[in-house]
């Protein structure tokens, strides 16, 4: 594998992204994780990230960032070529709200997760939408099987090979 | 023989009347045409054409008129020496009235048509005949003087007491929000209280459980490695995003051999000190072990944090809705703003928050009601705003009172509804106030000036709106 798959966080306070980090310490293996504080920093993590050529495979974004909306970003992207095909998830303490609404139709939003989440929550959501991202994305799914959803990767390579043949 | 409609002319009628007596006794053709009048008798009916008019030598006769919502009113009672049917004798129309005997008496029955020639052949009863109905022309004339004046004192009351009617509903109208809105605080009130009591145990319980955790860790020994791992961790300082990528690249040049992304962003979350201490005792245990201390107390330190903030978040909602509505206290006023700008924190994340809070003495106030004044001009701020921009509250005082100035960065109140922006009812958004974000500024304003003070708004030069609420200095609580 020359490239890496990200998975991005973004969350303001660091308490909150230090439970978000260590929560999905288990998909580090093979998704680096990597932080960003605001959406500025975060457009610039997203650039250092595409630069080197590595994608990013999932968004976590928090829903009040400072400077900007989470939903706004999440908006952002998904106009961008570059992150449009990226997984996102809106992490929020207010679903319901108008906002999230807004978020699921126009940023196209993959899920949102509620605040407070539980581990086993956060990483299903996490390991559904990274599935869904290998397999939209990805030529190479033996290598996932071992993190993510094995059955859904194996079928779709079964599927693959069929109409290889 | 006076009766209570007032005539004035009746001594001149009475002697008419007395000379038509004499003639009427002195001409038998003129004795034909008298009846008696029996009391209750219809002698003609609204809209029917006029058969005969009738001259009063005794008794009454009523004349009543059916309105169209076919209630009927008494127009005006005739005596002695009037006409009943003389505007439709001299109109020649059918009858405008209904005539009924409402006393019995004695009167002269005429046909109109001959009524001329009664006055041609009797020559000496043409001149009392026609004085007569001058009089009766003249006193109804009078009568209707009186009327146009009654209807118009009458017109200018009820205009008066409908402007009385509009006050009162205005007041009411205040009234009733004023009391929906105590509602809706007292309600607030109960809400918090309850979700304080509800919300301080579980945070209470966080923040035991946090305290014992760290008690049960310096039960190893201090000078142990492990719990002083386990202390820097507790003690650390978060780290941001950018120090923690620099830092990552630092700890994968001194520990190259550790692969594990996770175990990189844990080391360089370290302190130097830490990062010592964990380098002095690698031998003595697994490197993950030693980081699971460091993390422990990190995770620990969350918690507290974490708590701590859902305790004072607690306490200030508590503190903004005050629970004892109605109630003065001694305070500065400036705790209050500061409880609203926390409670709205949310509201103004990206709002930049210029506060000039400068001294001002205590006074008596009822601090729930001010919190709710500075929550409603601040709330509209934002939305003016649109949640992006400036905005400034100051505080100061003189001798007299405290003023408190609250301004924001956004388009300003356009000038067509800058004077009725005070009152009830008045809106420029859409019904459905969030709750417990008060009924906006008609209440502000009922509420500053049950405390006594003034609330003014303004556009600034250059933008924005600018309110400033003054609020006399008391300490009679």
């Amino acid at each position: 594998m020359d490239h890496k798959i990200y998975i991005l966080i973004v969350e303001d306070e660091l308490e909150v992204m230090d439970a978000l980090v260590k929560d999905l310490e288990n998909f580090e293996k093979i998704f680096p994780v990597e932080t960003a504080n605001d959406t500025t920093e975060a457009m610039n993590v997203i650039d250092y990230i595409l630069d080197h050529g590595h994608k990013i495979g999932l968004i976590l974004c928090d829903h009040v960032l400072p400077g900007k909306n989470g939903v706004n970003l999440l908006i952002e992207l998904q106009k961008d070529e570059a992150t449009a095909r990226s997984k996102k998830i809106l992490v929020t303490g207010q679903a319901g709200h108008e906002d999230t609404i807004l978020a699921i139709n126009k940023a196209d939003l993959d899920h949102y997760v509620a605040k407070p989440w539980t581990e086993q929550e956060l990483q299903e959501v996490v390991r559904d939408q990274l599935t869904d991202y290998v397999i939209e994305n990805e030529k190479n799914l033996l290598a996932y099987m071992q993190i993510l959803d094995a059955e859904k990767l194996s079928e779709e390579m079964r599927k693959h090979k069929m109409t290889d043949h | 023989m006076n009766n209570h409609q007032g005539i004035s002319w009746l001594n001149d009628t009475q002697a008419i009347l007395k000379f038509i007596h004499k003639l009427i006794h002195e001409l038998p053709e003129l004795k034909g045409r008298l009846m008696n009048l029996n009391e209750g008798d219809l002698l003609f009916s609204q809209g029917d054409p006029l058969e005969h008019m009738y001259l009063i030598l005794e008794g009454n006769i009523t004349l009543t008129r059916t309105q169209p919502d076919e209630s009927e009113v008494k127009l005006i009672t005739l005596g002695p020496g009037s006409f009943a049917g003389l505007i439709a004798f001299t109109t020649g129309e059918p009858t405008l009235t209904s005539g009924r005997i409402s006393q019995q008496g004695q009167a002269l029955k005429m046909r109109p048509q001959q009524f001329e020639q009664y006055l041609n052949d009797h020559p000496r009863l043409k001149h009392p005949l026609q004085q007569l109905m001058l009089n009766n022309m003249i006193q109804r004339y009078k009568s209707n003087l009186r009327l146009q004046t009654r209807t118009h004192l009458l017109s200018k009351e009820l205009n008066k007491e409908r402007n009385d009617l509009k006050k009162a509903y205005a007041q009411l109208e205040k009234t009733h929000q004023m009391l929906v809105h105590q509602e809706k605080m007292a309600t607030l009130g109960e809400l918090v209280s309850g979700f304080a009591h509800e919300v301080n145990n579980p945070a209470s319980a966080l923040m035991r459980a946090a305290e014992n955790l760290i008690e049960i860790y310096s039960k190893f020994e201090s000078s142990h490695y492990s719990y002083k791992l386990f202390k820097l961790g507790l003690n650390a300082q978060p780290v941001d995003s950018n120090t923690q990528r620099e830092r990552m690249l630092m700890i994968e040049k001194r520990y190259p051999w550790i692969h594990e992304r996770s175990s990189v962003r844990k080391l360089a979350h370290m302190s130097d000190e830490a990062l010592n201490l964990i380098d002095e005792n690698r031998k003595k245990g697994e490197m993950d072990t030693l980081i699971n201390h460091y993390e422990a107390g990190k995770m620990i330190h969350n918690i507290r944090i974490a708590s701590n903030r859902i305790v004072n978040l607690v306490k200030s909602l508590k503190s903004y809705s005050r629970q004892d509505q109605n109630k003065e206290e001694y305070a500065d006023i400036r705790d209050g703003i500061q409880d609203t700008i926390l409670v709205l924190s949310n509201r103004l994340k990206f709002i930049d928050l210029d506060l000039k809070l400068h001294d001002i003495p205590r006074t008596c106030a009822n601090v729930g009601d001010l919190n709710q004044v500075w929550t409603n001009i601040i709330v509209n701020a934002c939305d003016a705003m649109k949640d992006q921009g400036a905005l400034r509250i100051s505080t100061e005082s003189n001798d007299e009172s405290i003023l408190v100035r609250i301004s924001d960065s956004g388009p300003g109140i356009p000038e067509n509804i800058l004077p009725r922006i005070f009152e009830p009812n008045f809106t420029t958004k859409n019904q459905g106030a969030e709750f417990g974000l008060g009924l906006g500024l008609a209440i502000s304003s009922e509420i500053i000036g049950q405390a006594g003070g003034e609330i003014d708004v303004a556009n600034k030069t250059g933008c924005g709106a600018e309110f400033s609420i003054s609020i006399p200095i008391r300490d009679d609580c």
